[in-house]
């Protein structure tokens, strides 16, 4: 009898201590079903393993001196602009804190359009939410509005440094020619603004583009126009499917470019799925590989969650322990009633970062609230990504 | 001329597969007079599940994935029939359709789901064979797909004009009732015309992995929109209207992409459909007279 009682009342007293235990909520967002289903399902493991690793290590400490465990809870927007704006306000009206997402640029750009643009402008109403991004990286988003902070990475400084790179790697190759997927927002903006931009700042000469839709299947003519341009560097700005789709008509073809150089998005596994004979050689910068200590631990973390580490999923992971030190430097409160205030302290917080420490090493921090992320350059090389040069 | 020839003739082969999915889609239209919305996913998913024999053996032959793709494309077929169509009454068009866009969504999450949407890596057959002709080429593995659809048609056409389950078919296609007077079971006629599309479409799904080299959920969104389109250019019900068709609509976008460029392509494939709904709605070979 003293036995059961002893039970029950160890039972209320971890009942007690259940109810008791401070949780913060950090909403996750991106697309799980859908072609770029990977994305969001990769980016919802690695907030899960870097709450666990935050968790395991205490959790957060809040302004009266407790500690709050991170809950993440995660939400599909299918990789479209309506559902990303439905499910952003679906998070601000819960308790979430911060919301780290979307997956892809068509949809951070329309959803950063519903925040408001300057903070205080009382004039506008709208959505005061911070969103900090993991993935969707479409060039310069994050001063659409103040509440928008991104941890992607910089496409531009990369590319330069990639070009700049080759210039020297192999000194003969004079000319560069593109493959666009001329209908999605990043591949698009990455071959138009960055690499070719790039590449002419690198005293390239552009040869010229071939231009594909997503959902294109047959490549032959883009290639032909490929061939004909017979240029020393391929640079192709699209996403797995049709870069494998380019990459074997290229085999078909016979176009051998002295350099392949592929889009940020494709260093993962998808490509390496879909066609990795065709991509080897593939030269890509990316922001995320294990070569440091921090890095191989965060990519044992997340496959433990099952999920793939790549520069996308990775910046989820860094975005969470990023979070955790803005939260604590805020002093942030924790408690229900102070949501909005705790909203607000840290997007300042965010806002008045000048680097935060990555799985490579030191983010910069810019002024309109962008990353200037380590990076190095990865190749495809036997049916797997490898790091090829480190130029930091 | 060379790069209007050329891409004359790389359009037409790729059309074969355009073709092989509007044979399936207006043979079913041709037999119950209702549209199967879930055709291209099915062909797709049957595609995919062909890559399980590469799991069970691998190094296995293409030809062995594409075999398993046929038998998956047959067993798709027939849940396709049960699940939407044997159950929900004929008599409401609608409910059919919309119960098939239901499957084409439901397949494609599948297939989403099992792959976490990564693109797959396709065995082809001849893709390394290229033919020459002076600068003027032509892909081994596409003339492999146009003969598969060639050879497609004449044992559709075989099995409708020369054995029972056709006579049967073409009865329950002509005269419902009469056809169930006579005693043929038109369930199991419509049944067995679904594991027939289904068998097609496994190769279908197959040869279009083959020749794009790569397996995607993307496949399914234009291919449902091609197949349709070659279906109604080709005449509702006609399969050699939809081989013809689906080679026109290949030869059509892929020199219109020539000369005026990606982004327009599609714009004039829409504005051919329009062209045959409005002047010759019941498009190339329509289906003569005879039937309910």
């Amino acid at each position: 009898m003293k036995k059961i009682a002893f039970a029950v009342a160890l039972a209320f007293a971890a009942t007690g201590a259940l109810a008791q235990e401070k949780t913060i909520k950090i909403a996750g967002f991106g697309a799980k079903t859908g072609v770029v289903r990977s994305f969001g399902i990769n980016s919802e493991k690695a907030l899960m393993a870097a709450a666990e690793q935050v968790n395991k290590a205490g959790g957060v400490k809040l302004a009266d001196g407790s500690k709050a465990k991170l809950v993440i809870e995660y939400y599909d927007d299918r990789c479209t602009a309506e559902e990303g704006i439905s499910v952003i306000r679906r998070i601000a009206g819960t308790e979430a804190l911060i919301a780290v997402g979307p997956s892809c640029s068509n949809v951070a750009e329309p959803l950063f359009g519903i925040l408001q643009k300057k903070v205080d402008d009382k004039s506008d109403s709208g959505l005061q939410f911070p969103v900090f991004t993991d993935v969707a990286i479409k060039v310069g988003l994050a001063k659409i509005s103040e509440w928008a902070f991104r941890n992607v990475p910089n496409e531009s400084i990369m590319y330069s440094a990639v070009f700049y790179w080759l210039k020297s790697k192999y000194p003969e190759a004079k000319t560069v020619y593109g493959g666009v997927e001329e209908d999605f927002a990043h591949s698009r903006a990455s071959w138009y603004l960055v690499m070719k931009d790039r590449a002419q700042a690198n005293n390239y000469t552009v040869l010229g583009e071939s231009k594909w839709l997503l959902n294109d299947t047959n490549f032959a003519t883009q290639v032909r126009e490929m061939k004909k341009a017979n240029a020393d560097i391929v640079a192709i700005s699209a996403h797995p499917f049709t870069t494998c789709g380019v990459l074997k008509e290229m085999q078909r073809q016979g176009v051998k470019p002295k350099v392949l150089v592929g889009l940020t998005s494709t260093s993962s596994l998808e490509t390496m799925e879909g066609c990795p004979k065709q991509a080897e050689g593939m030269i890509i910068p990316t922001s995320f590989a294990p070569v440091t200590k921090d890095a191989k631990s965060a990519a044992d973390a997340i496959a433990k969650f099952k999920g793939s580490g790549d520069l996308h999923s990775m910046a989820a992971f860094e975005n969470v322990l990023v979070l955790k030190q803005v939260m604590e430097a805020q002093k942030i409160s924790g408690k229900k009633e102070d949501v909005q205030a705790d909203r607000r302290k840290i997007r300042d917080g965010l806002a008045a970062l000048k680097q935060t420490t990555g799985l490579l090493g030191v983010t910069k921090r810019s002024d309109d609230r962008e990353a200037d992320k380590p990076y190095l350059f990865v190749h495809a090389n036997k049916g797997e990504w490898k790091v090829l040069h480190n130029p930091l | 001329m060379l790069d209007l020839l050329q891409s004359l003739s790389d359009g037409v082969l790729f059309g074969s597969t355009y073709a092989l999915i509007g044979i399936g889609f207006t043979l079913v239209f041709g037999v119950m007079h209702r549209l199967n919305l879930s055709y291209a996913a099915a062909s797709v998913g049957a595609a995919y599940a062909g890559l399980i024999v590469l799991k069970l053996a691998a190094g296995a032959p293409a030809w062995a994935v594409f075999l398993g793709a046929f038998f998956a494309g047959g067993v798709i077929g027939y849940v396709v029939y049960v699940a939407c169509f044997h159950f929900i009454p004929l008599a409401n068009p609608l409910a059919t359709l919309m119960a098939t866009v239901g499957m084409l969504l439901l397949i494609d999450e599948i297939v989403v789901d099992v792959t976490a949407g990564m693109p797959q890596n396709y065995p082809a057959m001849f893709d390394d064979v290229m033919l020459h002709v002076g600068e003027f080429t032509m892909r081994g593995d596409l003339l492999l797909v146009f003969f598969v659809s060639m050879l497609c048609m004449a044992g559709l056409l075989l099995l409708i004009y020369k054995t029972r389950l056709g006579l049967a078919t073409r009865a329950v296609s002509q005269q419902e009732v009469a056809a169930q007077l006579c005693g043929i079971r038109v369930g199991q006629v419509n049944a067995m015309t679904f594991i027939v599309t289904g068998l097609l479409g496994g190769i279908a799904g197959a040869m279009i992995g083959a020749s794009v080299g790569t397996l995607s959920p993307l496949l399914t969104t234009p291919l449902t929109t091609k197949g349709l389109i070659v279906t109604v250019i080709g005449g509702l019900g006609s399969i050699p209207g939809a081989i013809i068709a689906g080679l026109m609509v290949g030869g059509f976008e892929s020199v219109l992409q020539q000369f005026r460029g990606v982004t327009e392509r599609d714009l004039y494939v829409m504005l051919l459909l329009f062209v045959f709904l409005v002047f010759r709605p019941g498009g190339l070979f329509a289906a003569g007279s005879g039937r309910d």
